[in-house]
């Protein structure tokens, strides 16, 4: 599954720069992930990087991005891709 | 090939330290710093430019999080010190930071008079309305009746209004804004650093710890349009849900009336202006709290008046050419002088 930000941020910006997948950025209110570029971390880091450093727990698995672990890796290799 | 070398952009990542922030998790603190981080590089000045200066509290913890130079000074002084650095180096951009306690209780004195004499500052004042670094007792903006550890039976102090005071002081640009509202903050910190002389900026900012939902009323989504006046300059004073409800003087009597009740029209309503010479309009706005008037957020005075540090630089120059170069040694031999035997 993708992560999604809850309406519990803080806007801190501390998640932003960890997201080795570029996935997080400044919404109207609260910062966002962009599902298409999440994968969990899958494929760079053992563990979601922006739910161990975000201050207020506000970084949960998104229920309308169900996905399989194989799924966020081939995603990680879509992303990660040179392109042709 | 070209000798010259340029110089990368820079990014907000660039005014990062390598320090761990050591701010409670879920303290407004961040999104500030955020907001500052991020407006440093678009301003084009050097890194080397900038200086941060603070006293003594959470927020004066600021200065170790910028990758700037800067100064974590003494309890309430940072204005003094920073009025130094100022002055000796007009080219930089001073900021300070500054909160509730430092700057109004035990700093009052010198953060008056920083704005009085209108030198070229940053003073970021983050308002939590609590003693957050001593564990919470009240402060010079907790309100009449709080209950703290120091104040068991509830505060008999009044609070003051931090742009109230900067006004009286005489403060050419004052603003406020909340920690909850990006977009906002960042607008009006742009606004502050454009600003020639000192610019003074309260941040409404939520301690998660010791004084948690202090400005729930005007940052939750569901009721803030109803509890907060966004102040635009030249438009007028509307507000509400539906923006339906505004602020008509009577004479020199606020009110807040409907649109479309009794007959009032949008023309009615008193229009927002910003660069008012006499700033009467600002020190109404400074007196609106809850629950009679909205709270007022955005900038509620920018008056040009020329910058102590200029007025210094031109009062050396003036000197310099009247009467040449000083000469420090002659000075201190040009009066009456004696010998202790």
């Amino acid at each position: 599954m993708a992560l999604m930000i809850t309406d519990e941020c803080i806007n801190c910006d501390v998640c932003e720069p960890e997201c080795p997948n570029n996935a997080i950025s400044q919404g109207d209110e609260i910062y966002v992930i962009d599902p298409a570029k999440c994968t969990e971390c899958v494929g760079h880091y053992e563990e979601s990087q922006c739910v161990a450093v975000c201050p207020v727990d506000c970084i949960v698995l998104d229920p309308n991005h169900a996905e399989s672990k194989e799924q966020l890796h081939e995603k990680f290799l879509r992303l990660t891709a040179t392109p042709a | 090939m070209s000798t010259l070398t340029e110089t990368p952009a820079l990014t907000k990542k660039d005014f990062e330290s390598n320090q761990d922030v050591r701010w409670c998790p879920g303290c407004g603190d961040y999104a500030v710093l955020a907001q500052i981080q991020k407006l440093m590089p678009t301003l084009g000045i050097p890194r080397e430019n900038f200086a941060f200066i603070s006293g003594i509290g959470c927020s004066s913890r600021f200065p170790y999080y910028m990758e700037t130079y800067g100064m974590h000074s003494i309890h309430g002084r940072a204005p003094a010190i920073a009025s130094g650095l100022k002055l000796a180096r007009p080219e930089l951009s001073v900021w300070v930071v500054t909160g509730d306690g430092d700057a109004l209780a035990i700093g009052g004195n010198h953060f008056i008079h920083a704005m009085r004499r209108n030198i070229g500052l940053k003073i970021i004042l983050l308002n939590n309305r609590i003693y957050g670094l001593t564990k919470g007792q009240y402060s010079p903006t907790s309100e009449l009746g709080k209950k703290t550890k120091t104040t068991p039976l509830g505060s008999i102090d009044r609070p003051f209004s931090p742009v109230a005071v900067a006004l009286g002081a005489g403060a050419t640009f004052v603003a406020r804004t909340v920690d909850a509202d990006q977009a906002h903050m960042a607008q009006v910190l742009k606004r502050a650093a454009a600003h020639e002389g000192t610019a003074f900026v309260e941040i409404f900012q939520n301690c998660i710890v010791f004084n948690d939902g202090a400005y729930d009323a005007i940052t939750d989504k569901s009721v803030r349009d109803d509890a907060r006046l966004l102040l635009e300059h030249g438009k007028p004073l509307l507000f509400g849900k539906n923006r339906d409800k505004g602020i008509r003087l009577r004479g020199l009597e606020p009110e807040v009336v409907t649109l479309g009740e009794n007959g009032v029209s949008a023309a009615d309503l008193v229009v927002h202006d910003e660069a008012a010479e006499h700033g009467g309009l600002a020190f109404f706005l400074s007196q609106f709290d809850a629950p009679k008037f909205p709270v007022p957020l955005g900038v509620f005075r920018a008056v040009s008046q020329p910058s102590y540090e200029v007025m210094n630089e031109q009062l050396h120059a003036d000197a310099r050419e009247r009467r040449g170069r000083g000469d420090l040694a002659a000075l201190f031999n040009s009066g009456d002088t004696w010998t202790i035997k």
